[in-house]
């Protein structure tokens, strides 16, 4: 990968900014190369492959903000770039949430998440696809359909506190969708930073199973249910955490986790953390937008909110240290990652006298953040669960709930994690299947 | 002026394809597609960073032997580019040998010509100054309820979009389209009672828009609104009601159950690992999915929408699409490859929302045809009901059948006259139920704007939904 652009275009943006005197400055650039291969019907659509230079940069004067990005990376228009910022300053107003960049302090070498075979693979990206394929096929699948996605990221950091680092990560997930003769359907993916870590044929053969598992269909009523939430449901509701975690959201009105630091949140069996750099991690980076090594944080710990996630400004506010978590406007999670528990998904199956299983999800939707009610929509295998085993699968089901109310009434916590991104996730999440008491499971009026 | 387009390589969409053809592609099209935007955000009236960017860089899509292979790059030096060219038709020649069946386009008219909404005012000229004016003045409106909502985020964003598609078959279109947007989040919150809105302000066009399209009437109201919910909403007694609906809540409906499943692209399955697919069949054109009442189209080119374009991304000129006729299966949404499976012409659906990313079928702007009852006349009629004037959560399964509304501003009707405002009646119906419990529908139509979400990559692609009031007979409304 051609490291140097990043490196190369930082120190000129950096030093056209620097020509300006703005009292801040951080240009953060990323080289992303991104291969997909798209199938549908059991045949390859179509082949994405993209080359891009981005250059994100943030500038401060007596108390004015300003930040901007761009793709338009050739000297002459950086250099008009950077000036437009600069003097779009003066239109704008000192702001009272103002902080000035954080000195440097040594940034660790992260060698966890980035794999040159994932560079590497090139046209045998093919291969990849063919094997989730084929291996839903083998498990009875009809038609299979999916994305396989490899990943290469370059990224390089100067700031006026002093900053100077760069970082690459890697990583190749599969999303994969198969439907059985009858029209049931299941889903499995893979995700990892890693090539050794990436299992294709898995992720078929799991929504091959899924699809043919719930071929058998049965009648259900709409009501209360235990909820056994399968690691990729658990991903998508657990990113809300994540979200909500962000001090920003909590200032903007869009978290469930207002007015909650210290305060018990979850169950106690519960611990949630985010991490900037992680063995299997592939959301993260060594370093934040202001420069601050990025870290380990307890978000929940055995049930209780310790910290909102945060960057300078925010902390400012909440009189703490940032968590180096910048977004220079919002913190945000960079790999999501939950403790495990103790139970088998059997276990936790045979534990249920009444229950829903929910192997994946979609469109979840908020009524109101702060509340955290919101609904989500199974899709894929959903199955019935009676006196301890699953009945039968069920179709148009809809779990329309509040997160903090799930999170309170979690009653069991998987062993077995599983790291997830897709298309409903956006922030990697390594997560267990959950087990949430009484969630209220709703269908449509025929 | 403070934001610029800088020239780029206009000739470098002809170069692309060029040297595409030169290494074998019997089809290649190029698109040179360039976003500058400026951000202004007000969080609790502090003020957020101002943002600025730009997205620009060169889309590409060959097909050699029926393999179709995109790519795209924003480092636009020519030997980069002839690099990639090389490297996108070798991956498109592999395809080939891996499909099933070979992606063919529809035949289309080559059109060479240049485009663009019409912007009186140009967004060029106005400043960060003039955004943030525009803020603090919204902000102002939703301050006299400062009592009610603790919490508000408020944000404006111009863009301005330009793009050159051009491909082998002699095919150049030069697009351009201004568009401002206002969007934000105000959260209600007095003595345990609680209300929330999101909202969402847009349209193709000029400074003109602030007016043409009553934001601060808008927000004026929304924030009244979030008031009285907290002030003396009543609870929600669930059972069957006729529903009468806002626009903003026919627009959705519009969208999600018959915008979407009309795409053909999903149809055929394209999208089924992440959009999802459709309840239709390619072989339900004609088939009924609701009563006489339920026509509902989509069309690109209504001047000032949010969605709008005159011609798509593939360079097929844009047109009205009559997606339900009458409750019947009229016409789908296409794009070249799709005309091609389903034995028809492209109606122009193919949008690409930047450079890195494929034009693929979307709407544009989706909506319930009006018919002539006034409003006053269609809650007259109604002797038990609910007018939902807007919503907040909603959301619908992955074929579009199974879909969920719940309302905001909500209201009880008894005996034709609108009565209490109500707290989150929901609405949980298949598609087939809610376009067969039509009952009658308004002649005035309002306009919403969205970002719709699609596509593997995710492409939020501008878009207005809207309709008028309508009236749905008998639809069981619950409380969560």
């Amino acid at each position: 990968m051609n490291k140097d652009i990043t490196k190369n275009l930082t120190e000129a943006v950096f030093k056209k900014a620097s020509s300006l005197s703005p009292d801040d400055i951080s240009v953060i650039t990323a080289y992303v190369e991104d291969s997909i291969l798209r199938f549908s019907n059991n045949s390859v659509t179509v082949v994405d492959t993209s080359k891009e230079a981005t250059v994100f940069l943030y500038l401060t004067k007596a108390g004015r903000r300003a930040m901007g990005a761009t793709y338009a990376v050739d000297p002459s228009n950086l250099d008009n770039f950077v000036d437009r910022l600069f003097t779009s300053m003066k239109f704008t107003e000192k702001s009272e949430e103002y902080v000035p960049l954080p000195k440097a302090t040594r940034i660790p070498e992260a060698r966890s998440h980035y794999d040159a075979n994932i560079e590497g693979l090139k046209e045998k990206i093919s291969d990849q696809g063919a094997a989730a394929v084929n291996a839903a096929l083998a498990q009875g699948a009809q038609r299979v359909s999916g994305a396989v996605t490899a990943t290469i990221q370059a990224y390089s950091i100067k700031t006026s506190g002093g900053v100077e680092a760069s970082d690459q990560r890697s990583s190749i997930t599969i999303n994969v969708r198969a439907f059985s003769s009858t029209g049931s359907s299941g889903h499995g993916l893979s995700c990892s930073a890693s090539l050794r870590n990436f299992n294709a044929e898995e992720a078929g053969a799991t929504a091959g199973r899924f699809a043919q598992e719930s071929r058998k269909t049965g009648h259900w009523e709409e009501g209360e249910y235990d909820l056994i939430m399968g690691p990729t449901v658990a991903a998508n509701i657990l990113q809300m955490v994540g979200y909500s975690a962000s001090a920003f959201h909590v200032d903007e009105g869009t978290s469930f986790l207002v007015n909650s630091l210290g305060k018990k949140v979850a169950s106690e069996e519960f611990t949630l953390e985010d991490c900037g750099v992680i063995e299997g991690g592939f959301g993260g980076r060594s370093f934040d937008d202001e420069g601050v090594p990025t870290q380990r944080t307890s978000i929940i710990e055995k049930g209780i909110l310790r910290t909102y996630l945060h960057n300078s400004s925010t902390a400012k506010k909440y009189n703490t240290s940032t968590t180096g978590n910048a977004g220079i406007l919002a913190p945000h999670p960079w790999n999501i990652v939950a403790a495990p528990g103790k139970m088998s998904l059997e276990t936790m199956i045979a534990e249920c006298k009444k229950a829903v299983y929910v192997t994946n999800n979609w469109y979840t939707r908020y009524q109101n953040y702060v509340t955290g009610e919101y609904s989500t929509l199974p899709r894929d295998a959903t199955f019935l669960i009676e006196n301890g085993s699953v009945k039968y699968a069920i179709n148009g089901t809809r779990i329309s709930d509040s997160i903090p109310r799930q999170l309170m009434n979690l009653k069991g916590i998987g062993k077995e994690r599983k790291w997830i991104e897709w298309w409903e996730v956006e922030v990697p999440t390594n997560t267990p299947a959950l087990l949430i008491e009484k969630a209220r499971v709703t269908k449509a009026q025929p | 002026m403070f934001v610029r387009t800088e020239e780029i390589d206009l000739d470098l969409s002809s170069f692309a394809i060029e040297q595409a053809e030169k290494a074998g592609a019997q089809y290649a099209e190029a698109r040179l597609h360039s976003t500058e935007y400026t951000v202004c955000m007000l969080k609790n009236g502090q003020q957020q960073p101002i943002a600025l960017g730009r997205s620009s860089g060169l889309g590409l899509r060959v097909i050699v032997d029926g393999g179709l292979a995109f790519s795209a790059t924003n480092i636009l030096q020519r030997e980069q580019a002839r690099d990639l060219v090389e490297e996108t038709v070798k991956k498109a020649k592999a395809l080939s040998e891996l499909l099933k069946e070979k992606i063919v386009f529809s035949r289309e008219r080559k059109a060479r010509r240049r485009w663009q909404a019409e912007e009186k005012e140009k967004l060029e000229d106005k400043n960060f100054e003039d955004m943030i004016e525009v803020l603090r003045e919204l902000d102002k409106i939703v301050l006299e309820r400062r009592e009610y909502i603790p919490m508000r985020f408020l944000e404006m964003e111009l863009s301005m979009e330009k793009k050159i598609v051009e491909n082998s078959q002699g095919t150049r279109v030069e697009g351009y389209v201004p568009r401002l947007f206002i969007s934000g989040f105000l959260t209600g919150m007095k003595e345990g009672r609680m209300a929330q809105k999101s909202i969402e302000y847009g349209g193709s066009g000029g400074w003109e828009l602030l007016k043409m399209l009553k934001i601060r009437e808008n927000v004026e109201h929304q924030s009244q609104i979030i008031r009285d919910i907290i002030d003396r909403a009543q609870k929600t007694t669930p059972g069957s009601y006729d529903i009468i609906t806002g626009s903003e809540v026919t627009g959705i409906m519009a969208h999600e159950s018959v915008g979407h499943p009309f795409e053909a692209d999903r149809i055929l399955g394209r999208e089924a690992a992440q959009a999802g697919e459709s309840y239709l069949k390619p072989s339900d054109i004609g088939r009924r999915i609701g009563n006489e009442q339920a026509n509902i189209s989509d069309d690109p080119t209504i001047p000032n929408s949010y969605g709008f374009y005159l011609y798509d991304d593939e360079g097929v000129a844009a047109r009205k699409r009559r997606l339900l006729a009458n409750g019947i299966v009229n016409e789908l949404l296409h794009n070249r490859a799709t005309a091609r499976a389903f034995k028809t012409k492209s109606n122009g659906a193919a949008r690409a929302v930047s450079f890195n990313r494929e034009p693929i079928v979307r709407m544009a702007n989706t909506f319930v045809e009006p018919g002539d009852y006034s409003f006053e006349e269609l809650i007259k009629e109604v002797k038990h009901g609910i007018f939902v004037n807007s919503f907040m959560e909603w959301n619908i399964d992955d074929v579009r059948e199974n879909q969920r509304y719940v309302g905001h501003e909500s209201y009880l009707i008894e005996n034709g006259e609108i009565g209490n405002l109500i707290i989150n009646p929901v609405i949980e119906v298949t598609t087939e139920r809610l376009w067969s419990s039509l009952d009658a529908r308004g002649k005035q139509v309002e306009f919403w704007a969205a970002t719709c979400g699609k596509g593997d990559p995710m492409q939020g692609a501008p878009v207005w939904a809207g309709g008028p009031n309508l009236r749905f007979k008998n639809m069981m409304v619950k409380t969560r």
